[in-house]
Formats: C-alpha cells, sequence, structure tokens
C-alpha cells in the first residue's frame, strides 16, 4: 500500500541535496525547520493521544510522540552546533505549531495524514542519509540514520493501524487518497492565504504611502497622552 | 441566578472561566488542552471542559463575556500607526492585518464556536476584567486595585477603587508608557523570549547587581503623582514588535544578548553585565510599581490592595509592595496575566445579571479533574507497572524524603502559571542536589532559576518572613527565610534569601496538604520542593496522555497519578 503514495519531494531531495546542504547556514536552516516540524508532530500525536478512545492506540501515539521530540532536539542541537562553529547564535526555541488534524480529519484521516507525513519524511532522510555518506560527513550521517530508524517503524504501524481503524486494505487505500486530496487542497489554500497576504502586503503599503497627507495632518493632534489620564477618557470601564 | 461564561484569546494564554450563580465552577488555559504554550487561539477546548464540569450545555448560557472590547482596541493600534507615522511602515500592514482578519470579529468567532446567539456574547474593558479577578476573587470588601500590563485596549495601568461588588476606575495610564512592555522589552534585549522569559529575567536579577540605575531613569521616568511615563527613543513599539526595543537601548545599555546563548555567570563578563542589567530593571519595575501603589493609597484610603495584569506575576515586586506601599493586606489572584482575564469577564457577567459576588477565591484547582482509570489504561498499554496504593500521598512522602524526585498528578490542575500541588515535580527542599539535579537533568533550564517550597501554613511562620499572607495560598509573592533556617532549605532558597512560597492548608491545595503531613511525620520538615509538571517549553501536564509522557521522557523517579504510583525503580 505504502508503495503507491508518490511524491515528488524525495526525488527533488536527491536532485538538489548537493547545493542546498553545501552552506552550513542553509544546513543550520533546514535541519532547524525539520526540528519544527517534527515538534508540530509531536503536538498532533499528543492531541491524538488524547482523543483516541483505544488505549492501545493512545500508547502508541505517545511513544511516536516522544520519538518526535527526541528528533526535534536532535535537529535543533545540530542546528546551533552548525551555526555555533561559524560563531552564530543558534536559531531560536523551537515553538511547535498545530493545525488539530485529528478533529479535523477523524482517527482514520489522521492516521493516513500521519503515515502519508512519515513515508515522504523516511524517503527524503534517505536521501539525505547517503548523500552525507557519499561525502564521508559521519555526524550527519548519523543523525539521520538515528531518526531513520524510527521513521521506518512509524510508517510501517501506521500503515498497520489504519488498515484496522478503516477496516481493510481498500479502506485504507480511500483514506490515503483522501488524505492525498485534503493535503493538495491545504497546498493550494496555502498558496492562496501566500497570493492574497502578497496582495494585501502591496495594497496596505499604497494605502500607507496614500494616507500620508491625512496622517501628517492627523499628527499633532494624536499625542500620546501621559500620567494619569481620567476613567472617562480611557476606555477602561466601558462595556458592550 | 445566570451561567457566564468568560473568555479570553487572541494574545496569549487563552482561557475560559465558567460562573454559575456566582460561584466560580471552572477555569483553564486552553495551552493545557492543545499543548501549545501560552495559546492564544480562540479556548475551544477549555470552553467545552468548563461547560462539562459545570454540566451545563452551551445553549444554556446566559451570557458569554469576552474579557477586552475588540473595537477600541483597533483603535488604538490605528491610532499608534498614525502617530508613528511613517516610522510605523513595517507595521502597518501586520498589524492592521490582525485586527481586521481576525480580532476585530471575535465576538461572533465565539458565538460559532460555542453555538450560541450573538446577542448573549459580549465584552468588557481589559483592565476591568482583571481588576475583578483580582477584586472579586479576594477576601476584601474594601480594596485599592491596580492592574498593571502590557496594553489592554488604551490602558497599560489602571487604578480602580473595589467595594463590594462593584468597580469604579479612577485612573489610568495610557499606551505607550507601560511597565509591561518595558519589562518586555528588557526580557527580548536579555536574550529571552517575550511573554515567556519574564520569569528567566527575575531569576537573573538576583544574581546582578543594580548599577545601571542611572541609566534605567533615563528610561522609565517616575512622576511625583505615582504615574511613570518611558522615553520613546528607547523603545519600538510601532516599529519593530518582536524586540520592542530600539537601538537607543543598546546604545545605553551596551549590546543586546544573542538568544540561545547558555549562561555563565561565573566566568562570563557580559552574562554578568547582563544579571545587572536585570537587576537594575527589577529594582526600577518596583520603585514604579511602589509610585503606582502609594497613589493608591493616598486616592482610595483603603488598607486593602489587589494586584493583576502580567507585571502583577512578578513576586519579587509583590513581595516588596506588602512591606513598603503602606496597606496592611496584599493580594495578588494566581491568574494575574490575561487567562484571569477570562475568569474576571465571567465574574463581571455574572454581577451584571443581578448574581452574588463569589467566596473568597480559596484554591487555584480549578482544572479538569484527573482521569486515574485512563492514567492506569495507558500505563499498563506502555508497559509501565501502575500499583495502586493504600496512601498515595505517604507513598510520595517517602519516596521525597528518600531523596527521590516525585511527580504528582491528582485532582483539578491548576488555574494559572504555578504548578500548586495537583500537577507538581515534588522533590526533598533539604538537599541542595534536589534543585541541581532538578534545573540540570528533568527541567533542563538555566542554572540561575530557583525552585519555590510548598510549607504547611501552620509551620510557614516559623520558616518565612511574612508567610502565611494573602498571596502566599497562591505563590504569587515571596518570602525571606528566617535567617537561622537558611542552610536547611538549600533547594529552594534563592541567591537573595528568598523563596517564592506557597504555603499549604487543606482547602487550598487538597491533594499536596496531606503529603506535607506525612512529609512532616517522616522527617519533621513539612516542607517540599514544588515546582510544575513540564519538560521545558511546554505546557504545564493536564492528562494522563501527559503525564505519562512526561514520565516516559524525563528521569523522575515516580509518578503518582490518583491513587496508583508507578515507579521507575522499586524503592
Amino acid at each position: 500500500m505504502s508503495e503507491s503514495v508518490l511524491t515528488l519531494r524525495p526525488f527533488v531531495a536527491r536532485v538538489t541535496n548537493r547545493f542546498v546542504w553545501r552552506s552550513p547556514r542553509r544546513a543550520a536552516r533546514i535541519l532547524f525547520s525539520f526540528a519544527h516540524a517534527e515538534a508540530a508532530s509531536q503536538v498532533d500525536l499528543i492531541v491524538a493521544a488524547q482523543l483516541t478512545s483505544s488505549p492501545v492506540r493512545r500508547a502508541l501515539y505517545v511513544r511516536h510522540a516522544l520519538d518526535e521530540t527526541r528528533h526535534a532536539k536532535l535537529f535543533s542541537l545540530r542546528s546551533a552546533e552548525l551555526l555555533g562553529k561559524l560563531g552564530l547564535p543558534p536559531l531560536g526555541i523551537v515553538r511547535p505549531d498545530a493545525e488539530d488534524l485529528f478533529e479535523r480529519l477523524g482517527e482514520v484521516g489522521f492516521l493516513a495524514f500521519v503515515h502519508r507525513g512519515e513515508q515522504r519524511g523516511r524517503r527524503q532522510f534517505d536521501s539525505y542519509r547517503d548523500h552525507f555518506a557519499r561525502r564521508r560527513d559521519e555526524r550527519m550521517r548519523a543523525l539521520f540514520d538515528a531518526v531513520l530508524v524510527d521513521e521506518r517503524r512509524h510508517e510501517e504501524y501506521t500503515g498497520t493501524l489504519l488498515r484496522e481503524v478503516a477496516g481493510g486494505e481498500r479502506a485504507a487505500r480511500r483514506a490515503l487518497r483522501a488524505a492525498a486530496a485534503w493535503e493538495a487542497w491545504r497546498t493550494w489554500r496555502r498558496a492562496g492565504r501566500a497570493l492574497a497576504g502578497a496582495v494585501y502586503g502591496a495594497a496596505m503599503s499604497v494605502l500607507y504611502v496614500g494616507l500620508a497627507p491625512l496622517l501628517l495632518a492627523l499628527r499633532p493632534l494624536l499625542r500620546e497622552r501621559r500620567r494619569w489620564v481620567g476613567a472617562e477618557r480611557t476606555g477602561a470601564g466601558g462595556r458592550s | 441566578m445566570a451561567a457566564v461564561l468568560g473568555i479570553s484569546a487572541h494574545y496569549h494564554d487563552a482561557a475560559a472561566a465558567l460562573v454559575v450563580d456566582g460561584r466560580i465552577v471552572a477555569a483553564m488555559q486552553e495551552e493545557r488542552f492543545s499543548r501549545i504554550k501560552n495559546d492564544p487561539s480562540l479556548p475551544r477546548r477549555a470552553a467545552r471542559a468548563c461547560l462539562a464540569l459545570g454540566n451545563i450545555a452551551a445553549a444554556d448560557l446566559d451570557a458569554v463575556v469576552f474579557y477586552e472590547n475588540p473595537y477600541a482596541k483597533l483603535e488604538r493600534v490605528v491610532v499608534s500607526l498614525a502617530r508613528e507615522y511613517p516610522r510605523s511602515f513595517r507595521q502597518f500592514s501586520p498589524a492592521l492585518g490582525g485586527q481586521l482578519g481576525s480580532k476585530l470579529w471575535v465576538l461572533d468567532q465565539i458565538a460559532d464556536m460555542l453555538g450560541v446567539e450573538r446577542r448573549i456574547v459580549r465584552f468588557v474593558e481589559h483592565h476591568e476584567s482583571h481588576a475583578a479577578c483580582a477584586f472579586l476573587c479576594s477576601p476584601y470588601a474594601d480594596a485599592a486595585v491596580l492592574t498593571v500590563d502590557g496594553v489592554g485596549e488604551a490602558a497599560t495601568t489602571a487604578l480602580w477603587r473595589g467595594e463590594g461588588s462593584s468597580l469604579r476606575c479612577l485612573g489610568a495610564i495610557d499606551f505607550p508608557h507601560s511597565l509591561g512592555l518595558l519589562y518586555a522589552a528588557f526580557t527580548a534585549y536579555l536574550g529571552f523570549e517575550v511573554n515567556e522569559g519574564e520569569y528567566k529575567v527575575m531569576g537573573l536579577a538576583a544574581h546582578g547587581r543594580p548599577r545601571y540605575r542611572d541609566e534605567l531613569s533615563r528610561v522609565l521616568r517616575l512622576e511625583a503623582d505615582g504615574s511613570f511615563t518611558l522615553e520613546p527613543r528607547f523603545f519600538a513599539h510601532a516599529t519593530d514588535t518582536d524586540v520592542g526595543f530600539s537601538p537607543a537601548l543598546e546604545a545605553l545599555l551596551g549590546p543586546r544578548r544573542p538568544p540561545g546563548r547558555p549562561f555563565d555567570l561565573d566566568s562570563n563578563e557580559d552574562d554578568r553585565r547582563c544579571a545587572d542589567v536585570a537587576a537594575s530593571l527589577q529594582v526600577a519595575t518596583e520603585e514604579a510599581l511602589l509610585g503606582l501603589a502609594r497613589a493608591a493609597r493616598e486616592r482610595t484610603g483603603a488598607t486593602a490592595l489587589c494586584l493583576a495584569g502580567g507585571v502583577a506575576l512578578n513576586a519579587l515586586a509583590n513581595a516588596r509592595l506588602a512591606r513598603e506601599a503602606g496597606f496592611e493586606r496584599v493580594f495578588v489572584p494566581p491568574a494575574a496575566g490575561d487567562a484571569g482575564g477570562a475568569l474576571g469577564a465571567a465574574l463581571l457577567g455574572s454581577r451584571d445579571l443581578g448574581d452574588p459576588r463569589p467566596a473568597p477565591l480559596a484554591t487555584a484547582a480549578l482544572g479538569e479533574p484527573f482521569d486515574t482509570g485512563a492514567a492506569v489504561d495507558l500505563a499498563r498499554a506502555l508497559g509501565l507497572a501502575a500499583l495502586p496504593v493504600a496512601d498515595a500521598s505517604a507513598a510520595a512522602a517517602a519516596r521525597i524524603a528518600a531523596g527521590k524526585v516525585v511527580a504528582l498528578c491528582r485532582g483539578r490542575f491548576e488555574f494559572g502559571p504555578r504548578a500548586l500541588g495537583q500537577r507538581s515535580l515534588l522533590a526533598d527542599a533539604t538537599r541542595a542536589e534536589s534543585r541541581d539535579r532538578l534545573n540540570r537533568v528533568i527541567k533542563q533550564r538555566e542554572p540561575f532559576r530557583p525552585f519555590a517550597p510548598s510549607v504547611t501554613a501552620a509551620a510557614a511562620a516559623a520558616l518565612f518572613v511574612g508567610a502565611p499572607n494573602d498571596m502566599t495560598p497562591f505563590m504569587t509573592t515571596v518570602c525571606r527565610i528566617d535567617p537561622g533556617r537558611a542552610a536547611t532549605l538549600p533547594a529552594v532558597v534563592h541567591v537573595d534569601g528568598t523563596a517564592r512560597v506557597q504555603t499549604v492548608t487543606e482547602p487550598s491545595a487538597p491533594d499536596l496538604a496531606p503529603i506535607l503531613a506525612a512529609l512532616e511525620r517522616e522527617t519533621g520538615v513539612p516542607v517540599v520542593l514544588n515546582t510544575s509538571l513540564n519538560g521545558a517549553g511546554e505546557p504545564i501536564v493536564a492528562g494522563p496522555v501527559e503525564a505519562l509522557a512526561f514520565f516516559l521522557q524525563h528521569p523522575v523517579d515516580a509518578l503518582v497519578v490518583g491513587d496508583a504510583l508507578i515507579e521507575r525503580s522499586p524503592a
């Protein structure tokens, strides 16, 4: 089942590895982004563990979440190490975000989504591991080797669970197709949002410049108030 | 008689609180469910959990009250951007985008989230929510109330008179003059994360000398009427909200500290300078708060003071106010920050619908109860032995006395940033190595950060000067340890001789009190090191999943889940 899920990303990774990893600074940024992705995945898995009805699956999600936490730490430490060698500070604290995937997609959809992600990640990391093995960069090869052990296990167990929870191979395939469609829709919406953001940014910049005469004229009237001001002028104490 | 849900969201640390017939039923932060630290998103799951605890359907709510006025907030943002024109170019688009794209419609979003009619969703003002949280939860019938934070709508600081159930605003200080934003800017300057690292600045301050007081007096000017002003050229509130300070501040105090660099206060000169800056900031903040509190005393004549807002989480400053501001009593609620705004909003809604003022807040355990059965099932599924114990408190105390670190999950989780004995990590306060092990191995945080003691209220007076008082049940102040006893509690006394004490009684911390009693029987010392049950950068544990995940991930010796004990190695 899993081999049928094709993505372009691992292929692109194989082609571009040589260029992508050349600069230590860029490598640090990429590793930090992996740390971020792993941390976000950890949050989604913990929430899934909270919400699933099965204690067995809850335990599996907890174990998986702990692996993701460890990966996030490995990636962020290595990122900081690479930057440290350049005399640069780390990129900051890994702040996960989450998408409420379990609640949005249901458990079958969630498992399909995670399975696809693990498969994609495993292929991508495989290509990175091979790249660093060829370059004899033992630290980076060992890093990806360590992560890959878990990624393979995650790919396998999510596939098994998906078949079990969906109710068979055919239903699991259907769920994977639905997850792929949802991901494509999400990518489309993200692209739309990015475009809308760019248009909005440009429009607001024009507006900002256009408002110059008005705002410059108003500015003297908008002086900040200092020291104590009366309650009626602060808005404090107001009500809807 | 009414059921009112209070909501705070869209800035940081979103929360929901339910008040029924004037009684506080539940109050929870969304981060405990979503597992995103200080999660600002609408508190969907927290609201659901509050309603479930109150056994109330959303349709049965009489009012839903949001903790600030979204329209006044938009006005302040627009005015501030206009005032800074053209320097506000970078902030114009994101600031207005955030307001117009989401925050302005928050009342409709809340109605949609809960599936209730829009007409029952309303708002109160930000600082009034804070004031209500502090005063209406306090044990005082009459008090001066100070609310001090980053910024609400326009006000950053407000002075109130609380009498009975009423709150009257006597005056306010407007944005950008803000002690919260001052502290936030210095938090970023010192390399910590804003809205997260303020506690670290406070901990760091004790390691420094306030040798930058003169420089700070140019940044923060204290006025004779108790108010204060910030010198705008040192800040970047409307031009760079990520850090909030300008290059002028670096010119004044030296270069900012890069984020993420490990601290070395013993041999790194620059780190020592940063500690001195932190100490100077702490002194300046305390003096500004003292000015405000003295003005509050003078204008109200009240003998009690209530404090709320993010700045009221500064336990060191609260202790100084209690000592020097001239009030007989001071109260700071456990969730003094924005999360507490949800509770304040609910209390105001309840009061406006004719319900009585609630009884004084006796405990912060207002969250979801711990599901022991689910924890035991999960432990088994994870291959851990969860053994039922006849007396979990005695079992925990025995292990603490033996020098072990025990994670405790019992009862309802706490509302606010402090673990007060429901979701706590406990260790022997009499061993210095407890502190070092917790800091380095378990919590993995900066070595200069202190741990707090929990002590029975009965024994507190003999150990800590000024304890117990109205703040100590909620760990919102510090007390100086009796000089003769400092050596006996090395794990919980900070380098400045203070400790953020929690005084424990059965009503205030129902699950910690029996542990302290058992510890006293075992060792003669009814004190325990108490720190929050969470990993670095994570919200405090709420339910079984996070509790077991924490246990698997961190080298604690034992985990108490309800009446069951899970041990890493048998005692």
